[in-house]
């Protein structure tokens, strides 16, 4: 995974000298930008360590070996459920809750329910009955 | 896949909770004397031994991660043998700290609300309420994707691969939380 960390890391190699110019040029007087780039830079430092530590945990992937076949790529690539409806019922159990918002808490109560009910579903769906992974 | 997914979710958080932490940095740096003036009704014992709690739990949280990685869903000997519980009962104790840390902001938000600070009453009681709201909003989202895992382990016949990254991904965004708090508790309650 040496690009991906490389990518994220270059970033980071910008974004933190920018928040000390951007914090010495404004007397680190103005804490919003200082604020969002020290922040903006944690971002990429934390996907950047996360990818150089999960890099050295894996074996080396084919698409990391210059001389990598694709057919070496074959194999398990986790668990994926095949056909679901149940991230459709949270969205609408979403979307009612927030339209409880604006119509009144009656509708938002309604619609908690109908998102607990999908919640429940989606979670289990794969982790229940004979056929649970 | 579900690892990688959390992380990229949770650094598109931290960016969420930038904005709080430049909108309080911003009104702070213009209303000094509010600050001042209402940073004084802060319990901040309170709040410290509340940090705490939260703090400690992401421990409990660490150590059923490992015993999830190991495969050991639940205890194999009784309840006091606390050297081989299971993922579920350091889960379990995780989400009780979980619920003393909310229960205890609850209490904390009654006192701020008795001595005239609310989210409509100046820019610290927005602000206030606005950081350490959201935050509590994902603390009882935490405690409620613990409830999902614990469960979880009930409803499957074997402890799979696919159940340990449940648990451990939960984990990585309770730790986050809790990173996330100790930022907010500096801001708030040391820096002021």
């Amino acid at each position: 995974m040496r690009v991906e960390t490389k990518l994220f890391f270059y970033l980071f190699l910008f974004f933190g000298p920018v928040t000390v110019i951007y914090g010495y040029w404004s007397d680190w007087k103005e804490p919003i930008g200082v604020t969002a780039l020290i922040l903006t830079s944690g971002l990429f430092i934390l996907v950047a360590f996360y990818l150089w530590q999960t890099g050295k945990r894996l074996p080396v992937r084919p698409e990391d070996n210059m001389s990598g076949e694709i057919a070496e790529a074959e194999g398990n690539y986790g668990y994926f459920v095949a056909s679901s409806w149940t991230p459709l019922w949270l969205a609408g159990a979403g979307a009612v809750m927030f339209l409880g918002l604006a119509v009144g808490w009656w509708l938002f109560i309604i619609g908690a329910f109908l998102g607990v009910v999908a919640v429940v579903l989606w979670v289990f769906e794969s982790f229940s009955g004979d056929y649970s992974i | 896949m579900v690892a990688v997914g959390t992380i990229v979710w949770l650094s598109s958080e931290l960016m969420f909770f930038a904005g709080l932490f430049a909108v309080y940095f911003q009104l702070r740096s213009v209303r000094t004397d509010l600050w001042a003036q209402q940073t004084e009704k802060l319990n901040v014992t309170f709040a410290a031994i509340n940090a705490t709690v939260l703090v400690i739990s992401s421990v409990w949280c660490q150590l059923g991660v490992w015993k999830a990685e190991k495969g050991q869903k639940a205890r194999t000997g009784s309840l006091l043998d606390i050297k081989n519980w299971g993922m579920r009962e350091w889960y379990v104790v995780t989400y009780l700290f979980g619920s003393f840390f909310i229960a205890g902001q609850v209490f904390e938000y009654a006192e701020m609300v008795h001595d005239g600070v609310t989210l409509s009453s100046d820019a610290y009681g927005s602000v206030f309420y606005m950081a350490t709201g959201f935050h509590g909003l994902h603390v009882t989202g935490g405690l409620i994707a613990f409830l999902l895992i614990i469960a979880r382990t009930f409803t499957t016949r074997r402890y799979t691969h696919a159940n340990a990254t449940g648990a451990v991904v939960t984990s990585y965004y309770w730790h986050f939380v809790d990173v996330v708090w100790i930022a907010l508790f500096a801001t708030i309650y040391i820096l002021k």
